[in-house]
């Protein structure tokens, strides 16, 4: 794509990675500045609770990527039911939609941040489509 | 204990994720960091909107402008996508939160002081160059959130945009922009009764819809 700048890579994230909601809390990675430097974009995942609407439109903008070459991967919190990630009620939707589910990384915050942010960039930098894959979409 | 209002910032999808966008038009790799920076400098909570028109014609679509996406069934479309993100939103506005939104100036759905117009356009794709015209007005997607907010009660929300799909994007002038917006909503204290749709885009020229 001529001029175009996008990534090809997409991160599914927890609200509650984007905004932490305990800031008294130790501090979490900064994901947003580890993703912005690795090049992927953010697809945000609702809070907890009942959002089943959401999750489905989340779930066939995912479908959409995965099925055109972009690279998709999902970023849990250990410690968070589900992972921050709704995984019970959106591995179905993507399973539905003919998706292969994405690798899955989880943040730990109990370890150091600096040292969190450095494996995570590790994962982020490592993960993408095979390479046939990508010469076939990506022109 | 007492509940302290919180500054919400709704935000197109693309602004965190420029894999959305329309093929030529993604500026960054992924996130657009100047906004993000803007808003979380301020305290912003971020709540990242759907995206329609990838939901709807897909990741290949072609550039389109207001006029192709005026139509019952995209409507429809961006209804579905409204009702699914808007108990979100109302859970923010009951509970008295600051919440703003940042659309995409230019953009045929997601344009909020400005969208891209051609009453002509249509057939096969092989418009010339910079043939369409930027014209002071919502796009389709931010019509319908609106109206769906208005069904369920809530208040109009204060709006700008990022003039990406402006034609020549000015990254400083968009930057400025914003943050004149979100430093007068400071000034302002929380009303949510300024809209700045009346002012003037970061870049002129035609657009990238």
């Amino acid at each position: 794509m001529n001029g175009d700048a996008r990534g090809w890579r997409i991160a599914l994230i927890p609200d509650t990675l984007i905004n932490p909601r305990d800031r008294a809390a130790a501090p979490l990675p900064n994901v947003l500045g580890v993703l912005e430097a690795s090049g992927y974009g953010v697809l945000q995942l609702p809070p907890q609770g009942e959002h089943g609407l959401l999750l489905a439109v989340t779930a066939d903008q995912v479908a959409e990527y995965a099925h055109h070459g972009y690279a998709v991967v999902a970023i849990g919190v250990r410690g968070e039911p589900g992972g921050g990630l709704h995984w019970r009620r959106l591995a179905p939707l993507l399973r539905h939609r003919g998706v292969v589910l994405p690798p899955r990384y989880y943040i730990r915050p109990d370890l150091d941040a600096a040292a969190e942010e450095q494996r995570f960039a590790v994962f982020l930098s490592g993960y993408d489509l095979p390479v046939d894959e990508q010469r076939r979409w990506r022109v | 204990m007492e509940y302290a209002p919180r500054k919400v910032a709704l935000i197109a999808n693309c602004l965190l994720n420029q894999n959305a966008k329309v093929c030529e038009g993604a500026h960054y790799r992924g996130l657009v960091n100047p906004v993000v920076e803007a808003l979380r400098s301020r305290g912003y909570l971020l709540q990242q909107l759907p995206c329609p028109e990838l939901a709807f014609a897909g990741v290949r679509r072609w550039w389109a402008v207001y006029e192709q996406y005026d139509t019952p069934a995209y409507r429809a479309h961006c209804r579905r996508l409204a009702q699914a993100i808007a108990p979100l939103i109302e859970q923010y506005l009951r509970r008295g939160d600051d919440v703003i939104l940042i659309g995409l100036d230019g953009s045929p759905s997601t344009g909020v002081r400005f969208t891209s117009s051609k009453r002509d356009w249509g057939g096969r794709p092989n418009r010339p160059d910079d043939d369409w015209e930027i014209v002071p007005r919502r796009g389709v997607w931010i019509e319908e959130l609106e109206a769906e907010l208005a069904r369920r009660g809530l208040p109009p929300l204060p709006a700008t945009g990022w003039a990406l799909d402006m034609g020549r994007f000015d990254e400083a002038g968009s930057r400025r922009d914003l943050e004149q917006f979100l430093d007068s909503r400071g000034i302002v204290g929380g009303s949510r009764d300024d809209d700045s749709a009346a002012g003037e885009p970061a870049a002129g020229g035609p657009a990238v819809p």
